[in-house]
């Protein structure tokens, strides 16, 4: 039991640390909407994994099958704003293809196994408060390549998100930029869905950045620091309440959201 | 500089109608013209960011279109104020050090070389001691001569600057207009402009483009701004007795 409970806080640690990486790069280059839409493609290829595990018996793993769709959707969306495209038009016609897989796949899938729908669901909700050997590794490698190809880009990320066009006309090769950021974001949201799961990851990604901008100094110490609070208290409170740790998550997280603003309205 | 009949078509529009203008080194010149004459889109064909659909442009010996890269190394660009984004926590120093790191690779990290070239810039610019204030607390003027500070460190042969007095109360059009003049005087550089008001540079007696999709009016203020000529590209120009009325200025 002890070590069920250790390998929980510390997968519930390893989303924090992640969520730190990628919320504050999010926030500020005002891509928040993208990040959330990105979600959809996740749950599409999440609900797409399962469908083909049920049907052709493949055993493929849904983590894996979630984030290559969701880097494919991404690589999409960065490759029509390039062309010109505005970023909400891109990304509406990703969510649209991702959503309509998504229900595609969920009717289908339904047909065919009365299970398919359920483990679908557990993947959107992440009702599992079981961490297994799998979810640690997979989120330690994803942290492992997230932080630090975050830090190491940060300055270019902050200088396109501050003047896109005057990156460019400075040399800096924003397309690439866009592209490694946008599949870092893919990757770590994919992880994240398949831990805390899909509605969490909604909720949690842009707090910590939004909270490090508004307190204005600091910012990654307050973004690394104000997710782990989050997703760690989200934890405990959900073990305390009896709920999903996606429930208790996102109750942390709304109250950090609501503190916020009565904390700037004085 | 030399604009051989540029043109320029996005989505099947007319962004420049066969645009020509040369300019002798050393110039001081401002393109101006309505909303949508397609300014903008002319300073990025001269920094080989939009390619011209047909005709060919020189600068200093090089054809944007083909070598863009060899263009951003000797021209600066000083975009436009308002579509800088001020939620993104960046000090001034980071601002103008971009100019010389974006040279370099990754992790791009501000050596004390690079840290006392920014400070001899920012000083240049009026701006001596700001470096460690973050960019969204700078008064509107400051910010436009930190994005001026941010060209001028890659010592460009020339800047393009993309209205550089919009949002500007005018005594600080002024003193950006004598900031670049000076910058053209005391250090040679050549000046291009897009400005919806020349007013702040006119003493400078700075070569003016009239542009509304082509090139109307070219020469210098005393020739290209008269009532006849500024209503080809000033369709709305208004003669008062106290002057002309060609449109209103950003903000």
């Amino acid at each position: 039991m002890v070590e069920l409970l250790a390998l929980a806080y510390l997968l519930a640690a390893l989303s924090g640390g992640i969520v730190g990486s990628i919320s504050l790069p999010i926030v500020m280059s005002r891509s928040v909407m993208f990040a959330l839409t990105l979600l959809h493609s996740i749950l599409g290829g999440a609900i797409l994994g399962v469908y083909l595990n049920t049907v052709l018996r493949l055993g493929l793993p849904i983590p894996l099958i979630a984030a290559l769709t969701a880097v494919g959707f991404s690589i999409l969306t960065a490759e029509l704003v390039e062309k010109g495209m505005s970023e909400d038009v891109a990304t509406a016609l990703s969510v649209a293809t991702a959503t309509t897989i998504t229900i595609v796949f969920s009717y289908l899938a339904s047909h065919v196994s009365s299970t398919a729908i359920s483990t679908a669901w557990g993947y959107v909700m992440g009702v599992s408060a079981i961490a297994t050997e799998w979810d640690i590794t997979m989120a330690a490698i994803a942290l492992i390549i997230v932080a630090p190809t975050i830090h190491l880009t940060m300055k270019e990320f902050r200088y396109i998100a501050f003047d896109e066009e005057g990156a460019r006309s400075l040399g800096l090769n924003v397309r690439f930029y866009r592209y490694l950021f946008y599949s870092l974001v893919s990757a770590a949201s994919a992880v994240l869905s398949s831990t805390i799961g899909v509605l969490v990851t909604h909720v949690v990604l842009a707090v910590p950045g939004a909270l490090a901008l508004r307190i204005g100094r600091g910012h990654t110490v307050v973004a690394y620091s104000s997710s782990l609070a989050v997703i760690l208290l989200g934890y405990f409170l959900a073990r305390v309440l009896g709920v999903p740790p996606s429930g208790g998550v996102g109750v942390v997280s709304v109250s950090v959201i609501i503190g916020m603003l009565m904390y700037e309205r004085g | 500089m030399e604009a051989e009949e540029v043109s320029v078509i996005f989505n099947g529009q007319m962004a420049l109608d066969r645009v020509s203008f040369k300019l002798s080194s050393p110039f001081f010149t401002v393109v101006m013209g309505p909303n949508g004459a397609g300014k903008t889109t002319l300073l990025r064909a001269i920094m080989g960011m939009v390619r011209p659909s047909s005709g060919r442009i020189n600068i200093y010996g090089i054809d944007p279109a083909r070598s863009p890269g060899k263009v951003l190394q000797i021209a600066g660009y000083v975009p436009q104020v308002i579509n800088v984004n001020l939620h993104v926590p960046i000090t001034v120093e980071e601002v103008v050090a971009m100019g010389v790191l974006a040279k370099v690779g990754p992790p791009r990290i501000l050596t004390p070389r690079v840290r006392s070239r920014v400070e001899e810039t920012l000083e240049m610019v009026g701006l001596r001691g700001m470096g460690r204030k973050p960019f969204r607390e700078l008064s509107g003027g400051q910010r436009q001569r930190a994005l001026i500070a941010r060209a001028l460190i890659r010592k460009p042969r020339i800047l393009l600057l993309d209205e550089p007095f919009s949002m500007l109360d005018f005594d600080i059009k002024c003193e950006i207009a004598e900031l670049l003049n000076r910058l053209h005087t005391e250090m040679g550089v050549d000046i291009l402009m897009v400005a919806h008001e020349i007013s702040p540079c006119i003493a400078f007696q700075p070569t003016i483009i009239l542009l509304n999709k082509r090139v109307y009016a070219f020469g210098k203020a005393e020739d290209v701004l008269r009532i006849d000529i500024l209503r080809k590209a000033y369709p709305g120009a208004t003669e008062l007795p106290a002057g002309v009325i060609i449109g209103e200025d950003h903000g």
